[in-house]
Parts: structure tokens; sequence; C-alpha cells
């Protein structure tokens, strides 16, 4: 009980600060030494800065960031949360080791747990939470305490960063299923968040991402554009008094590769994935508003 | 379809015969790799690479019949047309036991229609265009496009006798490819007297004043 506790203890009180992030502070060393840029939105800044800039858009939004989810996408996004889990169907054949990237509030770790529990009667499946935001892991550890998964090894958080997940805890070829959602396209080096991805993997499990994409039809892409421009930074004013991370997170998804692009860096990175196609290397939600790409380490 | 996931699929080929059109089959497809893994595939895994559900054994299906296809082809010894339908029948043998799944599958892949027989009169065509390649078969202009549709049906009909008696398989299609030439032969004739007919009874109204 007491090393449950120890897992599911905020991480801000954790007692080893090696998975805190610590470099990137703006008050560490030099910034833009590398003079390489990254994108924030449509803005270009150091690649160094990137981390600290995401860090500050999460420390804001947190608080309320299930609400604007809920409000911004018209409830939208449970569908497409359902719609992973329901594809990856835990703990079918068995319970798995699972670790969820960027999920700080908890949301698929949740639907992980559930659905293993509710459909195959698995109470044995585990989810590691990741995120490199305490007050967004903050979130989640609050969300948890009102379920059943509460105080049991099946959930754990962790503080890291996705890039660079701590070896010592996070061992090569350890997880069953790997699943990031709605965050890749905030990491600086996409390229390293696979790698790390891939690392961690057991051979033959499976990678999964789900992540705002490209929408193809002309039309709708006009009519996403206005609704991304114009409503959601509004809401972001009215409901949590900070249009700029709103703002932010909407200039995020344009910047980030189209699925092809996309499924490509994902096989750069080693995993095996289907065709270059909707139905293949990923799964267009809603005309591509959103995407699930998957892929797998063999 | 990547180079991976492709060669995963032909190694799960051979699995077909001990398990059948299954995604089962593609699980343990891993295992024969150079470097194999220590377990088979995870379920998530077969749909991240194959596709959900049985859209992963309708990946395994075809998979089969295009590898059956293409080995039509790799006997380069002239053959005539009866004897590569035959060579292509006994391809299915191995499997027999599990075509009448594979086929419903396939049938059953429409989202709209319950039941969509396109993907096997597809294969039914494939074969024939093959068979006929490699047969060298003179056909040309519309009575190409003719010969092949009935190669087709007459496969098809062979087949569809091979599910339920393996035995006969090979004499029923002969009987066919028998009776085909017959009414080939038959179909032409009578369009070439239609052809005489029709031309003189252009010349009885035209003789008549009536002009054309």
């Amino acid at each position: 009980m007491q090393q449950a506790a120890r897992l599911l203890r905020i991480p801000r009180k954790l007692s080893r600060p090696t998975y805190r992030l610590i470099h990137n502070h703006p008050s560490l060393g030099p910034s833009n030494s590398s003079g390489r840029t990254a994108s924030f939105g449509f803005k270009t800044v150091p690649e160094e800065s990137k981390e600290s800039l995401v860090k500050g858009v999460f420390d804001s939004v947190a608080s309320k960031y299930d609400l604007m989810n809920d409000a911004s996408s018209l409830g939208v996004h449970r569908l497409w949360k359902d719609s992973l889990v329901d594809k990856l169907k835990p703990g079918r054949k068995g319970p798995l080791r699972c670790i969820d990237v960027a999920g700080g509030t908890g949301d698929i770790a949740l639907r992980i747990l559930d659905h293993a529990r509710e459909n195959y009667a698995d109470r044995e499946t585990t989810v590691e939470i990741v995120d490199i935001n305490a007050q967004m892991l903050k979130e989640g550890f609050t969300r948890f305490k009102k379920t059943m998964y509460h105080n049991t090894p099946q959930v754990s958080f962790h503080e890291a960063n996705a890039q660079e997940l701590p070896p010592s805890q996070f061992k090569d070829d350890s997880y069953d299923l790997y699943t990031i959602t709605f965050g890749i396209r905030n990491c600086t080096s996409i390229p390293a968040v696979l790698s790390e991805a891939y690392r961690v993997l057991k051979p033959g499990a499976t990678f999964a991402c789900l992540e705002f994409s490209k929408v193809n039809n002309p039309l709708l892409s006009k009519l996403y554009d206005q609704y991304s421009f114009t409503v959601i930074p509004l809401l972001g004013t009215i409901l949590a008094g900070d249009r700029d991370s709103y703002q932010y997170l909407v200039e995020s998804i344009r910047k980030f590769p189209s699925q092809p692009e996309f499924a490509q860096m994902i096989r750069d990175a080693g995993f095996s994935t289907g065709g270059d196609f909707d139905g293949g290397a990923w799964t267009d939600l809603w005309g591509g508003i959103a995407s699930i790409h998957t892929g797998v380490k063999v | 379809m990547t180079t991976a996931s492709a060669r995963l699929l032909k190694l799960a080929l051979p699995l077909i015969e001990t398990h059948g059109f299954t995604r089962e089959a593609l699980s343990l497809s891993v295992l024969s790799l150079p470097t194999p893994l220590a377990h088979p595939l995870p379920d998530a895994s077969v749909t991240a690479l194959f596709g959900q559900g049985d859209d992963a054994r309708r990946t395994l299906v075809r998979a089969w019949l295009d590898d059956a296809t293409h080995k039509m082809r790799a006997d380069s010894a002239p053959m005539a047309l009866g004897d590569i339908l035959k060579a292509r029948l006994k391809t299915n043998e191995p499997v027999l036991q599990h075509l009448p799944e594979a086929f419903a599958l396939l049938a059953s892949s429409s989202p709209v229609l319950p039941l969509d027989p396109t993907p096997v009169l597809k294969h039914a065509a494939g074969v024939a265009n093959q068979a006929c390649w490699i047969a060298h078969s003179d056909a040309r202009e519309l009575s190409w496009y003719t010969r092949r549709a009935s190669v087709s049906a007459i496969y098809l009909a062979a087949e569809l006798h091979q599910l339920t008696s393996p035995r006969t398989a090979s004499a029923f299609l002969d009987s066919l490819l028998e009776n085909a030439s017959h009414a080939e032969k038959a179909l032409d004739e009578t369009t070439l007297f239609a052809t005489y007919v029709w031309k003189s009874w252009k010349g009885i109204i035209k003789s008549s004043g009536v002009v054309f």
C-alpha cells in the first residue's frame, strides 16, 4: 500500500529530481546556443525555448483543460478517444502494460482501464501516465481519485520528458502499448519522441497516436479553419481567461505534419505500419480533423 | 503496405493450411521471421498492421489469392488453357476447407450491401486473364473480352464444384471447356448467319426504293 502510495504521489513530491525538467529553464545556460529553431504555433522560436513555452501554455490551461476540450470540440474529443481505445482493444488477449505519454489528465488511461475491465474482466492491465507538466498530472491524479483505480497498482503518474524518458525507470523493451494523445505536436522533436517510444516498447508491441491532422476536403477545411481561429481562442478568453494559449494550440495543429508525412516519420523510427492510405497507417476521424496513427515494433 | 508488413503477410501464407484465414495466422507470422520474435503479435498489433476485425482476414485472403495468381506465371513452360486452370485449381487443394469462409469474407466486405459478389467475380476474372495471357490466346477485339468472360465463368463454376467435390473438379473443368468450345463455335456461326441475313435484308430494302 505504501509503495502504491509512493507511485501515486503528485510528482513534485518525488524525492528523486532526475525526472523533473531542469534543462531548458530560462535561467539556465545561454538560449539558442545551437541556432536551431522550432515552431511554436505560427511563431518560430529557439529550439531550447519551446519546451518552457509549451510548459507555460499547459500550466495555464491545466485547470480548465477538460472543460475547454468539451467546449471547443463540442464533446467530439470523447468520441475520438473512444475510437482510439476501441481500435486498440486493451485486455482482449490478456493484461497489458501500457504507457500513456502526454496523458496528464488521464483521459486515455481511464478509458484503457475501463475497456479492459468492462469488456474482458481484466483487472491486471496497468497504465503509467507520463507527462512533462506537473499541473496536468495533478489534474489527472485528482480525476483518478474519484475512480476505483485510485491507490491500486493499475495506474501510476510520472513526470518525465517524452523525448528523454529516463532509462532507469522506463526500461528498454518493457511496454505492450504506447499511447500519446494530442500531445506529440507539442514536443520539440517528434523523431526523438518516436525513438523513445520504439525503445521502451516490447518487440511486437503497438504504438498509437491520436492527433489533430490535415483535413483534405477543401470545404470542410475552410469551415474548420474558420471555427478554429475564431471560436476556439474566443472560448479560451471566456472560459479560461487565456486567449494566447488557445491561439497557440490552434496554430500548432496547422504546423503538424500531414498524415503520410507523419506515417513516414513513424516508419523512420523503426516501426512497421500499414499502407499509406486512410485505414492503413492511419485512420482519419471526421474527415481528417483528427487521425489515429499506429505502428508496430517488428 | 510497407515492406515489413508485406513480408509478414508472405510469412503468414504457409500458416493458412493449419490456422485458416485468421488473425491468428497473421499473429504467428512473426515467429517465422529470420530473427523471430519471442511471442506472436498481440491483437492490437495485428489491427495496426492489417486492419481491424475481419479486415485483417480479408487482407490475408487477398494476399493468398494474389500469391496463387502469381504462381500461375512462375511455370514458364507453354501450357494449354485447360492445364493452366487445372494447375490453378490444384493450388486450392491445401487450403480447400478454408476457402468457403474466405469467399464469404470477401463477399461480405461491402459496407453497403449485405452480400457483394464483386470481389469473387474479380478473382475469377483475374485468374481467367492470367490464364489466357499464359496460354497466348489469340483472341482479338471483342473476342478478347468474350473469351475472358467465358473462361472466367468456367473457372468460377469449376472452383465452386471443387469446394463440394474436389476429386471430380478436373473432369468437370474439362467438360465445361469442351462445352464452351462448342458453344463458342455455335455462337460464331450464329453471328455469321445473322450478318448474312442482315446484308440480305439491307439489299432488299434498298432495291425497293428506300434510301439509306
